[in-house]
């Protein structure tokens, strides 16, 4: 009975092309999640510049009705910046998955901890980004910059909030059994996910900040 | 590239008789495509045969074959195994070639007539705006300083060019008869149509995109009309109201010639006031098709008494609108500047009214204006009869009578 | 419910959810997921049916008053949505969950309790739509919903918000069963099974997959910016501050033309599972036949400005694009060919099924080719928003997605229930669905042709189109009546019906070899493949395909051993796919109920925590 129970298990683990189920749904995932992406940045391009009422992205604008004066909304020093965090924050993950591979738990943990500590503090500089525009008189209720914007951005800092939720719970499951090779496939999975968060900011870095 | 144009000559020709067999078929169809009075609606006729043609080919062949399969090819009882066939490269290679050509004949008058339709429209074309609104239809022309709404004049052989806006939602401005449809997307960016009406008639147009509650009573007419016969309209439509610039006299219902039995016995119709200059200028009431005249019926719980109607006096009722809610809303040239609702400046000269959905005379416009919203679903405008809710005059029955005596002798 | 025998457990060891109705709630069997998909479908097609005889009766003559202007705007587009996001594509759901592991030799989907998750979100994202009904405040901005009307400006009830909170549940359910489709056919099947010896409804529910993970991401961004327009107030769709209503149309059709072979695509794949089987004879051009199902699914995404050939686009945008549509027809009209190709030459047998599948290929043909016939737009300007366009997608819709799955439903019914659906209430089944859907549909291409606007209300006498409408109301009660008897087949049969054997059809795809219906773990040794059709031999099968089963309508289904006995580790049951699916349910309540923020954080605390508890549950019983 234990050795028809084994082997039904074996047989029971095949998989065609010899990947685990997840690596493959992460793969269809980003595929869905690019044309998502895609349509939220395509029609921040749309709407560029179209914008009837200010404040706007790169340039200044004065309320013709109130005279107020308001500068151009994006600062992208601080910006480039938090850009710097998540990237390196890809680093990290990928220290950590190597970690985990060799079953060096410490290490794991450090690294695990360091990505989520990245992308945590990637948030905050959003959070920052967020509250000080809406000081300076952009609301995703102002005009279609503000919408376009805060829908584009906030989508991607929603998946950052995923991920950060991911790798604590990573974290936290290594912390109380330890993650050891039989787990790397999971860091795998989320280690793609991750880039793929990144690589999408990338993508909204460039189009929504820099492109003029 | 004369041997194409002789292609194309002999399959036209082969089109005529299908054609005429198709306009024969359409008597008692007066919106169909088929047949259509403008060069552009013809076009895009010729491509619709061709079409036609083709897919009644092809529906041939493959429901031939498909019937031809079932019956050939039924199971027998002492058959044996049929042959495994797994496919046939040249057979799959065939049909797959025979459908490109056939999309190939398509596709090369299809993208010709693309671009011959949407070409600029010739110099000297006659300006239309088109403005779609919740649901009727605002027409000017800007070369004549001309408002009015739901039913255009155009002169028989001066290409009418139209530049297409809308105040709210989508909507699309269709005359089968005349041309294919084109959508009123946004309130700046204009969509553009032209065509060429080549003979004389009174069409029907529709709202075409899905723009609401009363998408369906969204419907407008066309007169083609001589052009001598549209200089008069145009001259008239110049024209101030015809009220109250002629003598203060009970008016006359409409003379919709549909004769309603209820057609109260109207006290004092003489000399109705330019009645003798509309005749000339507004499409004859009396050659109207009968598609054109609506019939829409009234709603069951709603009435207006005929004596009431009967005592209409037009002054009083230019008095009442001139103090009333009315003003707000509607354009009466020199006396009210409201632009939500239609231009009533001409009302009286129209043949419909409501967009379309009801004959413009006295019993419908007493029940329209006591409440639009139950004539028609989510009519914009408010009920002013008294005791509604809702209601924003509060007339009674006589103030309405009058009223709609007043409008019906904007001629 | 017609499963297989619960046996002794030999351990002795008694599973919770084991019996009743908790082994429905909480189960992870993709036959029985299968089975709730295809009820609920079906109850759904009904409701979207009775919706459509309302629409009928209204327009029976013209000036009609049997509803209001806005009831019926409500029932045409609750019809549309109904059938399109309710009843076709769970039906085609339904088919996926029945068919590709016993297709692929696989004992269930790669994640089973997603797979539930999937079929819950699908429940409660249908039926949250349809409660406003009950509210007398059901969507009416067409199906398709155009801006700015689907905006609050022009739309101030909640009527839109059920649509749009609706929809984007809708969508969650399709991409959920779309990742795990996708996964279990590239990664489960058995040894040998190589791509192209996949059976062909495999394949098209691959490709049917990719569109829907592609596909729905659009929409759900165009929903998603409405949602947030509805009750948050931003201006994606508010043309005062300057947006573009044609922002809506492209990220509608740009989903919403994939979609259109999402619907079609699955019922393609089924009837090249049964013309083979019925004419004796391998599918003509099996890869053909896969390739065009690639071909299309590709193309299908440049051909979605056809839907906007009048709004304006300029004439190098209508050519463009009126070529891409054309090119779209080739691959289609492969298929159409090859289908012939396999009847062609070989013993054809009309069962039930066989007919509605020879249905598809007739119909599906008469709205592909008025399909073609808007591919060009000087033609098109004629025909789109008319009737005639209403003609050519129930042409598509109708007889095709519908006729395929009918004929799935009567094809697969034995694999599913163990038992044969009445072939004689089948076949008058079909004839009055095809005489009904002839007169209900045909007519429409002359009233559209003969100017009749869509999505009216009501219309005026004189304008010659009273006697198409007529014929058009007839057909539609035709139909009617057709699915009652059908209703009444599907349901007795499913205890009555004369037992099926593993394989009543001798059908030759691998699903056919195991019991029917299959025991939880389906193949008690997953099966090695050598051949695309491994139950007929290399010379061929039988001449004639057997007769149809009519012993045994008495008699119970048989018993198999099952999984603990053969040792064969299963999932455990669960109901946190269920529990994640309320909690969702509970924080789109909280939005559409006057923005109550507890009660969306309150959901949103259910669904977080039971998407914990369900992934840090191991799958199944730890041995």
């Amino acid at each position: 009975m234990a050795t028809a129970v084994a082997e039904h298990h074996a047989e029971h683990h095949y998989t065609s092309t010899g990947l685990p189920h997840t690596k493959i749904a992460i793969w269809a995932f980003i595929g869905s999640e690019c044309f998502f992406f895609a349509s939220l940045i395509s029609t921040y391009l749309i709407y560029k510049g179209r914008s009837i009422v200010g404040p706007f992205p790169h340039t200044a604008w004065t309320d013709p009705s109130t005279g107020q004066h308001f500068h151009p909304i994006l600062n992208i020093p601080v910006t480039s910046t938090s850009t710097f965090v998540l990237l390196m924050s890809s680093l990290a993950m990928v220290l950590a998955h190597a970690a985990v591979e060799r079953n060096d738990h410490k290490w794991s943990r450090i690294w695990l901890l360091c990505t989520a500590a990245l992308g945590a503090t990637f948030l905050g500089f959003q959070a920052y980004e967020f509250t000080s525009f809406v000081h300076e008189g952009l609301k995703i209720t102002t005009n279609l910059f503000g919408s376009t914007f805060f829908i584009t951005t906030g989508f991607h800092g929603a998946h950052v909030t995923a991920g950060v939720l991911w790798l604590v719970t990573m974290y936290f499951i290594d912390k109380k059994r330890g993650l050891g090779p039989r787990d790397a496939v999971n860091v795998d999975v989320m280690a793609l996910y991750w880039h793929f968060v990144d690589v999408v900011w990338v993508a909204i870095f460039t189009f929504l900040y820099l492109l003029q | 590239m004369t041997g194409f144009h002789r292609a194309r000559r002999t399959v036209y020709a082969a089109l005529t008789p299908v054609l005429v067999l198709g306009l024969a078929a359409c008597a008692g169809f007066p919106d169909t495509i088929f047949g259509a009075h403008s060069e552009i609606g013809r076009t895009e006729d010729r491509l619709t045969y061709l079409l036609l043609i083709l897919g009644g080919l092809v529906f041939v062949l493959v429901e031939g074959a498909l019937i031809w399969a079932i019956i050939r090819f039924r199971s027998r009882p002492n058959a044996t195994t049929p042959q495994q066939t797994h496919g046939n490269t040249t057979l799959e290679v065939t049909w797959t070639l025979i459908p490109a050509v056939i999309l190939a004949v398509i596709a090369v008058p299809s993208v010709r007539a693309i671009f011959e339709t949407q070409a600029a429209a010739a110099a000297g074309s006659l300006q239309v705006e088109v403005i779609g609104h919740q649901w009727w239809w605002e027409f000017r022309y800007p070369q004549y300083k001309i408002t009015t709404a739901n039913e255009l004049y155009l002169p028989v052989g001066r290409t009418a060019s139209f530049t297409l806006r809308t105040e709210d939602v989508i909507h699309s401005f269709w005359i089968p008869q005349l041309a294919g449809k084109r959508d009123v997307v946004h309130k700046e960016r204009p969509n553009y149509l032209w065509f060429t009406p080549d003979s004389a008639g009174a069409w029907n147009g529709f709202c075409a995109e899905y723009c609401g509650t009363s998408h369906s009573n969204m419907r407008f007419r066309v007169f083609t009309v001589s052009p001598e016969q549209f200089a008069a309209w145009v001259k008239h439509q110049q024209s101030g109201p015809a009220f109250p610039a002629a003598a203060a006299a009970p008016a006359q219902p409409d003379t919709s010639k549909k004769a309603a039995p209820a057609t109260p016995a109207t006290p004092a119709t003489t000399a109705s006031l330019a009645s003798a200059d509309t005749s000339s200028a507004t499409y004859p009431v009396d050659q109207l098709p009968k598609w054109t005249v609506p019939e829409t019926p009234l709603p069951t719980d709603e009435h207006f008494d005929e004596s009431t109607i009967a005592k209409a006096d037009p002054a009083r009722g230019a008095q009442i609108f001139k103090t009333a809610a009315c003003i707000g809303c509607h354009t009466i040239q020199g006396v009210s500047p409201g632009i939500i609702g239609p231009n009533l400046t001409h009302v009286g000269s129209r043949t419909t009214i409501g967009a379309g959905l009801y004959p413009n005379d006295m019993k419908h416009l007493t029940m329209w204006i006591k409440d639009a919203r139950l004539m028609k679903p989510g009519s914009i405008m408010p009920p002013m009869g008294k005791g509604l809710p809702e209601a924003m005059g509060a007339f009674d029955d006589q103030q309405i009578a009058d009223l709609a005596a007043y409008l019906s002798s904007l001629k | 419910m017609a499963t297989t025998v619960a046996a002794p457990s030999v351990t002795g060891k008694a599973h919770k959810y084991e019996s009743g109705i908790w082994s429905w709630l909480a189960t992870t069997d993709h036959k029985k997921i299968g089975q709730l998909y295809m009820y609920t479908a079906i109850a759904w097609f009904v409701i979207g049916g009775i919706e459509a005889l309302f629409i009928r009766s209204q327009l029976f003559g013209p000036n009609g008053r049997l509803v209001s202007a806005d009831t019926y705007n409500q029932l045409f587009t609750m019809h549309g949505t109904t059938m399109i996001f309710m009843a076709i594509m769970p039906l085609s759901a339904a088919f996926f969950n029945l068919l590709i592991p016993l297709q692929i030799g696989a004992r269930d989907v790669a994640f089973p309790r997603l797979n539930a998750f999937s079929y819950w979100v699908f429940l409660a994202g249908s039926v949250f739509m349809n409660v406003s009904w009950f509210m007398h405040a059901a969507p009416d901005g067409g199906w398709f919903a155009y801006a700015p009307l689907n905006t609050r400006q022009f739309n101030p009830g909640i009527n839109m918000d059920f649509w749009v909170i609706g929809l984007q549940i809708l969508g969650i359910s399709s991409l959920a069963a779309g990742f795990n489709f996708i996964t279990t056919i590239i990664n489960m099947r058995a040894p040998g099974m190589h791509f192209m010896r996949m059976p062909v409804f495999t394949w098209a529910a691959f490709v049917t997959q990719f569109l829907i993970v592609l596909a729905f991401p659009i929409i759900t961004v165009a929903v998603t910016f409405l949602l947030f327009d509805r009750f948050f107030g931003t201006t994606f769709y508010e043309i005062a501050a300057g947006a573009d209503p044609l922002l809506w149309q492209h990220l509608f059709w740009l989903f919403g033309h994939p979609e259109v072979y999402i619907l079609i695509l699955p019922a393609f794949g089924l009837v090249s599972e049964v013309l083979p089987t019925f004419s004796r004879k391998p599918l003509f051009g099996y890869p053909v036949m896969v390739y065009s199902l690639i071909l299309i699914a590709f193309l299908g995404f440049g051909v979605w400005a056809h839907h906007m050939f009048a709004v304006g686009m300029g004439p190098v945008a209508d050519s463009i694009f009126s070529i891409t549509t054309m090119l779209i027809a080739i691959p289609t009209g492969v298929k159409i060919f090859n289908w012939l190709g396999t009847m062609w030459g070989g013993n054809i047998s009309f069962r039930t099924s066989t007919l509605f599948a020879i249905g598809l290929v007739g119909l599906f043909t008469i709205g592909g080719i008025s399909g073609v016939m808007h591919s060009s737009p000087p033609s098109d300007l004629m025909q789109t928003d008319s009737y005639f366009i209403v003609a050519h997608f129930h042409y598509v819709l109708f007889g095709g997605s519908m006729m395929g799955l009918f004929a799935g439903i009567y094809y697969y019914f034995p694999k599913m229930t163990g038992r044969v659906m009445n072939e004689r209430l089948g076949k008058w089944h079909f004839w009055l669905t095809f005489i009904g859907m002839n007169l209900a549909f045909f007519p429409m291409h002359f009233a559209g042709l003969n100017g009749m606007p869509r999505r009216i209300w009501s219309y005026d006498t004189n304008q010659g189109w009273d006697l198409d409408n007529h014929l058009s109301t007839i057909g539609a009660f035709i139909i009617a009546f057709a699915t009652a008897i059908f209703l009444y087949n599907f349901l007795r049969s499913r205890g009555h019906g004369a037992l099926a054997g593993n394989n009543p059809w001798d059908a030759p795809t691998i699903e056919w070899s195991i019991p029917s219906p299959p025991p939880d773990y389906n193949y008690a040794k997953i099966p090695t493949v050598t051949s695309r059709y491994p139950m007929w031999s290399q010379l061929g099968p039988a001449p004639v395909a057997p007769p149809v089963p009519t012993a045994g309508a008495d008699q119970p289904l048989p018993t198999h051993p099952s999984a603990d006995q053969l040792g064969i580790p299963m999932p455990t049951p669960t109901i946190k796919p269920l529990i994640a699916t309320l909690g969702m349910v509970v924080a789109f309540v909280g939005l559409i109920w006057h923005r109550q923020i507890p009660i969306i954080l309150l959901g949103g605390l259910i669904f977080v925590i039971s998407l914990y508890a369900w992934v840090l549950t191991p799958l199944e019983p730890e041995h």
